[in-house]
């Protein structure tokens, strides 16, 4: 705060010497005749905070009644006694603007737009066209109401499926032409029904990550939020102590999308959660 | 249209109003306080500090130099425009709910309430713009007493000819100034609905009345012939007459003990616009989120301001569309 001895050393600075001290306001005329005002307040919590306006003044030129004209030379009293002239934001504000466009049928219109505006909202409208396709037998409705979700796997692509199942008519059972028994992994498409149940949790897995060093207090919904960001999350897992119910340390998260699920190893990886450090890495398959 | 809000006043507010230039507009609360803006960018030019108790009513003289009010307190005052001082203040056995000048500004009605075995009254002061403001006489030149149903609201018509009132009973009745007689009583709204508002029509010759009963009349001051008839779907605290356009805004809303039970969207706090021949509902402005107490609309019909239950003023000034708009007939009349 003292300036004693004029010493134009850096320490007498005075934004050094006074925290409280606001810089001064900032006026900077733009090219397009606009100018910017930058000026700085202490907002509610006491934090410094820097407001910049652009502001375009505009002359407008108006005849009044001469009783008007001496009016708006008059002083300010009362509560605003004082005062600097111009509307002060604690009285003053702007708000939204408001369309208002007289017209017979109004309520017609009004409610029009108020359906148009409901619409966008709702993820129900949204999706209406879209059709629910199930995984395995590719009707409509979804693949864990499938009636043939415990007797088939998922359709890999159009052939392996129709394969599969062609393969299983001949075969299937106590063999209808063979003359013994054949265990199903010996069955000829037998092999690939096995690899297909291995198959249908390997397509998981190639979007499944285990997370560990989790902390013992985490809850599954934070996981998912934590995750979510990186895309549509199908499942998530945290083992828990079957005793004490908090969490074992470790936990799976199913993407939807292979890709997302990389970002999210990639990111997750060394993440600091609940005062431990994340690893993330790909689920390896459970042989 | 950006709506300037207004929020000098901490409690909701009574009545607003626009000076003759409408340069000006002066805001009453039950907050004690009145407040002076500038309409046209909603500074505040002051305030007029001393009344005791809610302001129930405001206007302003016709040369903008002096200022009414009255209020609960009993008292009506009268200020200084300019200087914001308080230069007369008349008391009265009970409330004062409603001033108004006349015409010329030279006497200012001021309806008291009944209350505490005192009967309700409209009483006439005479103003006098001398050298010294503070030289006024002391008691009113006329004392109307109202025995049948107290008066509400009241105002003078076209060059002071009558006064008309409008009472609890939801009746509107015409007095002579000179005499203090009354004239003619009409049951214009459903009975025992009690009457809100009264504004004139610029030219005075007709005044809209805004009622507990959902609906709002013009009126002819002359006869009282009731003109035309705005219904609505919500109690009605004020109405206006738009000059310039054809219109009348209403404003209303929940009754304020019911406002906590029902949504802002069922609320029905909006402004309603009319066109005030066809009697058709042309639009709504919504924005205050409490019952509007009060509407005045500028002199020039360029703009109006609604205060509302929720303590806010909001000023609108209007846009294109607004003064576009018009019915086929009108347009082929413009042809010509």
């Amino acid at each position: 705060m003292s300036k004693l001895g004029n010493r134009a050393d850096w320490a007498d600075d005075e934004e050094f010497d006074d925290p409280s001290a606001l810089p001064a306001q900032q006026v900077i005329a733009n090219k397009d005749g606009t100018k910017t005002v930058i000026s700085y307040r202490f907002n509610d919590d006491n934090k410094k905070v820097k407001v910049t306006r652009r502001i375009k003044t505009t002359v407008v030129r108006e005849h009044v009644n001469p009783s008007v004209a001496e009016r708006r030379k008059w002083e300010k009293f009362g509560n605003e006694k004082g005062h600097a002239a111009g509307p002060s934001f604690d009285t003053t504000s702007v708000g939204e603007n408001i369309v208002f466009r007289p017209s017979v049928n109004w309520k017609a219109q009004a409610k029009e737009a108020e359906k148009d505006g409901g619409e966008k909202g709702s993820m129900k409208d949204q999706l209406k066209d879209k059709k629910v396709k199930c995984r395995i037998c590719s009707g409509e409705h979804f693949t864990a109401r499938c009636p043939f979700k415990d007797t088939m796997a998922p359709v890999e692509e159009g052939t392996a499926g129709a394969g599969a199942a062609d393969v299983e008519e001949d075969k299937g059972g106590l063999g209808a032409s063979g003359s013994s028994y054949v265990p199903p992994h010996m069955r000829k498409g037998g092999a690939g029904g096995g690899e297909k149940m291995g198959g249908r949790f390997e397509k998981d897995d190639l979007a499944t990550l285990r997370v560990t060093n989790v902390s013992e207090l985490a809850e599954e919904q934070e996981l998912r939020d934590l995750f979510e960001r990186f895309g549509r999350v199908t499942r998530v897992f945290l083992a828990r102590d079957r005793e004490t119910q908090r969490a074992k340390g470790f936990a799976f998260i199913s993407y939807a999308d292979r890709g997302d699920a990389a970002l999210a190893c990639e990111k997750v990886d060394g993440f600091g959660y609940r005062h431990l450090i994340l690893r993330v890495e790909f689920a390896k398959r459970s042989t | 249209m950006r709506p300037i809000l207004l929020s000098g006043h901490e409690r909701s507010l009574t009545q607003i109003k626009f000076n003759s230039d409408g340069d000006l507009l002066f805001s009453v609360s039950k907050d004690k306080i009145v407040c002076a803006w500038w309409s046209a960018n909603g500074e505040r030019l002051g305030t007029y500090n001393g009344h005791q108790g809610a302001v129930w009513t405001v206007d302003v003289s016709p040369n903008t130099t002096l200022l009414a009010t009255g209020s609960a307190d009993n008292t009506v005052r009268l200020w200084n425009v300019k200087s914001g001082e308080c230069v007369k203040v008349w008391d009265f056995p009970t409330a004062v709910k409603r001033v108004q000048f006349s015409p010329d500004g030279s006497r200012l009605l001021a309806v008291t309430e009944k209350r505490m075995g005192f009967l309700g009254t409209i009483a006439v002061l005479d103003i006098n713009y001398g050298e010294n403001f503070n030289d006024q006489a002391d008691e009113p030149s006329l004392r109307i007493t109202c025995t049948e149903s107290k008066a509400t609201v009241a105002g003078w018509s076209f060059l002071s000819k009558y006064i008309i009132a409008g009472h609890e009973d939801g009746s509107v009745s015409q007095y002579d100034p000179k005499t203090g007689d009354q004239i003619e009583n009409i049951q214009a709204h459903e009975f025992d609905h009690q009457i809100n508002d009264l504004q004139f029509s610029p030219d005075r010759t007709s005044f809209i009345t805004a009622s507990k009963d959902k609906s709002a009349k013009l009126m002819s001051s002359r006869n009282l012939a009731i003109l035309k008839t705005y219904t609505s779907d919500t109690p009605l605290n004020t109405a206006s007459v738009t000059p310039k356009k054809e219109y009348v805004i209403l404003g209303g809303g929940q009754a304020a003990m019911d406002v906590t039970t029902t949504s802002a969207r069922q609320g029905k706090f909006e402004a309603r616009f009319y066109h005030k021949i066809f009697e058709d509902e042309i639009g709504r402005v919504r924005g205050h989120f409490g019952p509007l107490n009060t509407i005045d609309v500028h002199p020039a019909g360029t703009a109006y301001a609604s205060g509302g239950e929720d303590g806010y003023v909001r000023v609108h000034h209007f846009d294109k569309s607004y003064f576009d708009f018009m019915y086929e007939v009108e347009r082929e009349q413009m042809r010509k």
